[in-house]
């Protein structure tokens, strides 16, 4: 794919400053302030490959653009959609990170080193908004996109009004005001399930790491504990230090991002990552869930302990969880 | 008030049980509050103010109140507060040393000796300027239940809830949604022993502030989008003695736990794992208990 996907510059429609006014939220999730205020339903296009495009499947317009090739107007609209995702994705070069292997993060603690290829992340987390596109879809109902073992569960992936949708949204709507925050009260599988949708993945959580800690391969050899340095910053990023008490849009802190652009890599939500959790304790005994767990990184608005949002803090939620501070964001291969 | 030194004889009065004490004794002989407690209360010319904050047995006290102190001086929320002595930060430092490292604390001894003392110096940001002197011990959960069982086994906590203006139940909603009764019997046990020593007369319902928090929420979610339904429904006999004896009732869901593990090993202990961090519902009872005091 022949993408420009590289650059310092910071992206984004909206440069959010820490200090706008948050939308206030409840320990749930929802807005306090006033009654829910529903997000209107979009009208879909008639043609299916504008209709891909209007739901912001950018990555299967561009990984299955073969499906097009015969139709101009198809061709046209892969094109707009390659053009999507260079704005929406940035380009995370080849390194290496070194995990620790126990719930210590401390120097000198044992760790393992994965090589990481070169891939795609998105500069933000999906948003209510593009997630309201996969619940419109009837996804929840699409077997196909769930995994078998899952299926049995799907009934209970419902709101908080019994519909279809994310924990904290009613009648299957976001609260539009809530329409540029990221999408939380999501499970592993809905993650999984919309990442499939729109044709692209979760990161692993070696990938993860690779993108806050930006250890690429150079003679520098740099390590960072976090995006923008090491010494942690309540301006660039939106932890309980910050004092914000509720999620920030996405584009909020923007001059907490990587070097490549990516936006919130630490603070805001914790993200679900393709990965299982496996650590132990300083004993040598493996950590377990009530259930399978999955590695969640980067720390959340509500994150106390400064040390557990960092780049390599590791800790994992179960896979059904669907808590009120952990979204996610996609990833594609190069 | 504690009465302040007499200088013919070097003794001072614990403001808890009222035990006339040398003065330059550590401990309370009568009750083992912290002697710096009472110097404290005499230094400042008032008579501190009480707030409890009791529950069964492994409910999370310790935990709570570490977190709530450690918060008031991060200044979360509308307050700032100040500790008043080294032995008022050693509960906060304990809590927070250990759910960093991932760990829970050790669980709070049987013997008053040994329990942390927290004076703290509250005030609102906004609106009065005035202070509060707050006392908030962590008492044994099963020194607690001991005495609420068998009246006057703990002379200590009858004191103390004597004194108490009000006060946070720590109820486990986890153990409540997972269908046991024990929640609900022993908040009902502590309940009654509340209405005991609250109610001035028996006709009268108490009128003390009571929050009633709903801790380790995280395992039910429901939880925080309605205590109140939650406690109805899960802990009817709490809600019921709540409705009929006591006025000024609240509830409040809380958990500061974000996911727990399990630590497996072949010895077949299961040691749980905080494996991070996310208070939540903490500062919320406590607002409330000042604001009605």
């Amino acid at each position: 794919m022949a993408l420009k996907l590289f650059t310092r510059k910071a992206r984004g429609a909206i440069a959010m400053l820490p200090g706008r006014p948050a939308v206030r939220t409840s320990p749930s999730g929802r807005p306090v302030s006033g009654e829910y205020q529903p997000a209107e339903r979009q009208a879909l296009e008639a043609e299916p490959v504008q209709r891909l495009y209007q739901q912001h499947r950018f990555g299967v317009l561009v990984t299955e653009r073969h499906r097009w090739a015969e139709d101009e107007e198809g061709r046209n609209v892969c094109g707009l959609a390659e053009r999507r995702l260079e704005e929406e994705m940035a380009l995370v070069p080849a390194g290496s990170v070194s995990m620790p292997t126990t719930l210590e993060d401390l120097p000198g603690s044992p760790e393992i080193d994965v090589e990481v290829g070169p891939f795609l992340l998105a500069i933000h987390t999906v948003t209510n908004e593009c997630y309201q596109q996969f619940v419109d879809a009837g996804c929840y109902d699409e077997l196909a996109l769930w995994p078998e073992a899952i299926w049995p569960h799907l009934i209970e992936l419902h709101d908080l009004t019994g519909t279809p949708g994310p924990r904290y949204w009613m009648d299957s709507r976001h609260d539009q005001r809530l329409a540029d925050h990221p999408v939380v009260g999501v499970s592993w599988y809905e993650a999984v399930a919309y990442a499939k949708w729109v044709g692209l993945r979760l990161p692993t959580e070696a990938e993860w790491q690779m993108a806050a800690s930006w250890r690429i391969k150079s003679e520098a050899d740099v390590f960072r504990r976090l995006p923008w340095g090491d010494a942690m910053d309540y301006q660039r990023c939106n932890v309980w230090g910050t004092g914000r008490g509720a999620v920030a849009p996405v584009n909020a802190f923007p001059s907490g991002a990587a070097p490549n652009g990516v936006q919130q890599l630490i603070g805001n939500v914790w993200e679900w990552t393709a990965s299982d959790f496996e650590v132990s304790d300083a004993k040598g005994r493996v950590v377990i869930g009530e259930m399978p767990m999955r590695s969640v990184r980067g720390g959340a608005y509500d994150t106390y302990f400064d040390t557990q949002a960092t780049a390599s803090f590791r800790t994992g939620q179960i896979l059904l969880a669907r808590a009120h501070n952990t979204g996610f964001r996609c990833a594609l291969n190069v | 008030m504690a009465s302040a030194p007499s200088a013919q004889t070097s003794t001072i009065d614990c403001l808890i049980c009222g035990t006339q004490n040398p003065y330059e004794a550590l401990l309370c002989g009568g009750c083992s509050a912290p002697m710096a407690l009472i110097h404290e209360s005499v230094a400042q010319q008032r008579e501190p103010r009480i707030i409890s904050i009791v529950g069964e047995s492994n409910v999370g006290k310790t935990v709570y109140l570490g977190f709530l102190l450690d918060m008031l001086t991060r200044r979360a929320g509308d307050f700032d507060a100040v500790p008043k002595g080294a032995y008022s930060v050693n509960l906060q430092q304990n809590v927070i040393t250990h759910l960093s490292a991932r760990v829970f604390p050790p669980k709070t001894p049987m013997e008053p000796d040994q329990w942390y003392w927290a004076y703290y110096q509250v005030c609102r940001k906004s609106g009065s300027d005035a202070w509060v002197d707050l006392v908030m011990p962590d008492m044994a959960g099963e020194a607690l239940s001991t005495e609420v069982e068998v009246p006057q086994t703990f002379s200590v906590i009858r004191n103390l809830l004597g004194k108490t203006e009000a006060a946070i139940v720590l109820v486990d909603a986890a153990l409540a949604s997972a269908g046991s009764s024990r929640p609900d019997f022993f908040a009902l046990k502590l309940m009654t022993y509340l209405d005991d020593m609250f109610a001035k007369r028996r006709r009268q319902r108490v009128k003390h502030p009571i929050a009633v928090v709903l801790c380790k929420a995280d395992y039910c979610p429901q939880c925080f989008d309605d205590p109140r339904g939650f406690a109805r429904t899960n802990l009817n006999r709490l809600w019921n003695i709540c409705e009929n004896r006591f006025e000024n009732v609240a509830f409040f869901a809380s958990s500061v736990v974000g996911s727990l593990g399990f630590a497996t090993g072949a010895d077949e202990n299961v040691v749980p794992v905080p494996l991070h961090g996310a208070p939540r519902g903490v500062l919320e009872p406590f607002q409330w208990i000042l604001d009605q005091m």
